[in-house]
């Protein structure tokens, strides 16, 4: 699987991954997630680490069980996750933007530019597939 | 115990290897020696050691026994203690088997006034005179002394591998030279074959039987610390 | 025996001496049940021989090698949990593979005979053909079988893809992780193909030389170690002061491994030196570390001989 790499800790990428689904819609909220031995067969990884990356979310409050059924969205996790993610995204996205439109001497102007036009162009293919 | 009888069962899982073969060598070297019996013109007593074939096969069943089964018996979490027990159980209790039914064969052919050509295969004269508990018990402990040397030179061979057989050969030959200097030094010869000859199959069979036991305790002792 | 708190496998200073050889030299190991484990390392650094001491198939120069708080050796009781099938096993000349599992249904009291089965048609096994006249292939896969379908408490397999190509190889991955989230046992797989197995392992232990250099979580390993590449002299500026597992250099350009877990001030900082941070996989990770420890016993080893 690619989706899982060596730099961190499986636990964590399992965690991101069904993060990831809740925050796109994919995973509705209180519908259920796969199991996690379903995970560990798909990912090809320990049933244990699996279950970890899903623990990780328990505590977080993100998805919680019901007894003998399996694990739940819990109600308002995308909120909880979006907010977390839009406080990440200055310094996981913006800054390494800025330092490489430093170094390519993209000005501010220009950069605006540029992001409006991706942005143009993601709204209206992103409209075309759905 | 029930580990023990399942070694057992293992060594049986290929009947053809352990019970196929020796009655196979049975049915056919008798067969094969009545047929010659009645192409020869007729006359005297016919004597045949071809039925013992299976008796020497016993050698090759002690071998064959550990060779094949004793490493695979290891990655059947098998200790080294029940696979000998269930090992030699199984086998002394086939030779028992076979015991009988040459003593059972030997009936028939004196019944038979030797398969009705005179001959000898199983009621061989010397033994057939004693009781049938004798007779049995001759036939038992030759097969289980010649199924535990083929055990033990087996055993030694995977533990110590070649260099075992060779102390082995030079400590049986140091040994045998040394009784035979000693017999001749002390002019014990006579003496010797005096006894032999008085011997009775019971006390003959006592004495391999006592010899059976060193074998069975030095094959435990030598199996104890192999590694497969 | 008490199997609640005695550790599924324990080893305390564990010796095995052929004549002048340390096969194993002082190994101490605690491992807790219910896991799969990577015994890892280099052809010939001790792996059989300590699986062998472990599984009552040899036994120690000195030390002890437990099972559950028992000595396996010669003890039927403990090796009733145990399942071990060697990279070489030999078995029965006249054996098929059925008989082998017949005879592995005799003691193995967890045997699985609908998994046996099924593994021997993803393995496309020819149950019926004598054993001496199977591929290489196929009797890793029959050792394969008897150790999976065995169910024991402890199951180990000693490099048990040999001659297994790589969609069978896959198939044993996948089929071990599905059989082991139902029937959760102790699984120890030596392996040297690390990559391969990596991500199946919650715990390594890496031996090298009989002794033992790593014996971590698989977790806490991964991203615990990062390759700083970039421009030499900033390289060295930036991996100042942390363990240095590795160093490659290309004219002015260098790559370090270092042994470190970078915060992200630490990341931005390397990103704003324009030094390129690239991830270790395990197999990486285990080979430095290895390598690290033996360069720095030879150190150690000159140094006294220079006293």
């Amino acid at each position: 699987m690619s989706m899982i790499d060596d730099s961190r800790p499986i636990f964590l990428q399992i965690a991101e991954l069904i993060e990831n689904d809740i925050v796109s819609g994919t995973i509705g909220e209180e519908s259920q997630v796969p199991s996690t031995n379903e995970f560990a067969a798909y990912y090809r990884i320990n049933p244990a680490t699996a279950a970890k990356g899903i623990n990780l979310l328990v505590e977080r409050g993100i998805l919680h069980k019901k007894r003998g059924i399996g694990m739940f969205v819990s109600t308002g996790a995308r909120a909880q996750l979006l907010q977390t993610r839009r406080k990440d995204f200055q310094t996981q996205y913006i800054a390494p933007l800025a330092r490489e439109a430093q170094k390519l001497g993209i000005g501010a102007d220009e950069l605006n530019a540029m992001i409006k036009q991706s942005l143009i162009s993601e709204l209206t293919e992103g409209s075309g597939i759905r | 115990m029930s580990r023990v009888m399942n070694v057992a069962r293992m060594q049986l899982i290929n009947k053809w290897t352990f019970l196929g073969i020796p009655m196979v060598i049975l049915v056919g070297s008798t067969a094969l020696t009545i047929a010659i019996w009645a192409m020869i013109p007729k006359g005297g007593i016919l004597v045949s050691g071809s039925s013992q074939a299976v008796v020497w096969y016993f050698l090759a069943l002690g071998i064959q026994s550990l060779t094949l089964t004793f490493p695979f018996s290891q990655a059947m979490s098998v200790s080294r203690k029940t696979f000998y027990l269930g090992t030699l159980g199984l086998f002394a209790t086939i030779a028992l088997a076979y015991a009988v039914l040459y003593y059972v064969l030997g009936l028939i052919e004196t019944a038979t006034g030797g398969w009705g050509m005179g001959g000898q295969l199983f009621a061989l004269g010397w033994i057939s005179e004693n009781n049938a508990g004798v007779q049995i018990l001759f036939y038992f402990v030759i097969m289980v002394l010649l199924f535990m040397i083929g055990f033990w030179c087996a055993t030694i061979y995977l533990r110590w591998k070649a260099t075992g057989m060779l102390v082995l050969g030079i400590g049986v030959a140091l040994l045998t030279l040394a009784w035979v200097g000693l017999m001749s030094m002390n002019h014990w010869w006579i003496p010797f074959w005096t006894w032999v000859g008085s011997a009775t199959v019971l006390g003959l069979a006592l004495s391999l039987g006592v010899l059976c036991v060193l074998l069975a305790g030095g094959s435990y002792l030598t199996l104890r610390r192999a590694t497969a | 025996m008490n199997d609640t708190q005695a550790p599924a496998i324990e080893l305390r200073n564990l010796t095995k001496s052929y004549k002048d050889l340390n096969a194993l030299d002082d190994i101490s190991l605690s491992l807790e049940p219910g896991r799969i484990y990577g015994l890892l390392g280099r052809n010939g650094a001790g792996k059989t021989t300590l699986m062998t001491m472990l599984t009552g198939q040899g036994y120690p120069t000195s030390g002890e090698a437990l099972i559950f708080g028992a000595n396996p050796f010669e003890h039927d009781q403990t090796l009733a949990r145990i399942c071990f099938i060697r990279e070489s096993q030999k078995y029965p000349d006249d054996f098929s593979p059925l008989q082998a599992f017949k005879a592995a249904a005799l003691f193995f009291a967890n045997w699985d005979q609908d998994l046996a089965d099924s593994l021997a048609k993803d393995f496309a096994l020819p149950l019926k053909r004598r054993i001496k006249k199977l591929s290489r292939g196929q009797l890793s896969a029959v050792g394969v079988i008897i150790g999976m379908a065995a169910r024991a408490e402890i199951t180990f397999f000693d490099e048990p893809y040999l001659g297994l190509d790589a969609v069978a190889r896959q198939i044993f991955y996948d089929r071990l992780v599905e059989d082991f989230a139902h029937h959760p046992r102790t699984i120890v797989l030596s392996s040297h193909l690390i990559d391969e197995i990596a991500n199946l392992l919650e715990h390594v232990v890496v031996i090298d030389k009989g002794r033992i250099m790593l014996n971590e979580d698989a977790e806490s390993l991964r991203g615990s170690a990062v390759a700083v590449t970039g421009n030499a002299e900033k390289v060295e500026g930036f991996i100042n002061g942390y363990e240095v597992l590795h160093r490659d250099s290309l004219g002015s350009l260098a790559s370090v491994t270092i042994k470190a877990r970078l915060t992200a001030t630490q990341q931005e900082m390397a990103a704003e030196l324009g030094l390129e941070l690239s991830p270790v996989p395990l197999q990486q990770l285990v080979v430095r570390t290895t390598l690290a420890a033996q360069s720095r016993e030879e150190l150690t080893e000159s140094q006294e001989a220079l006293k």
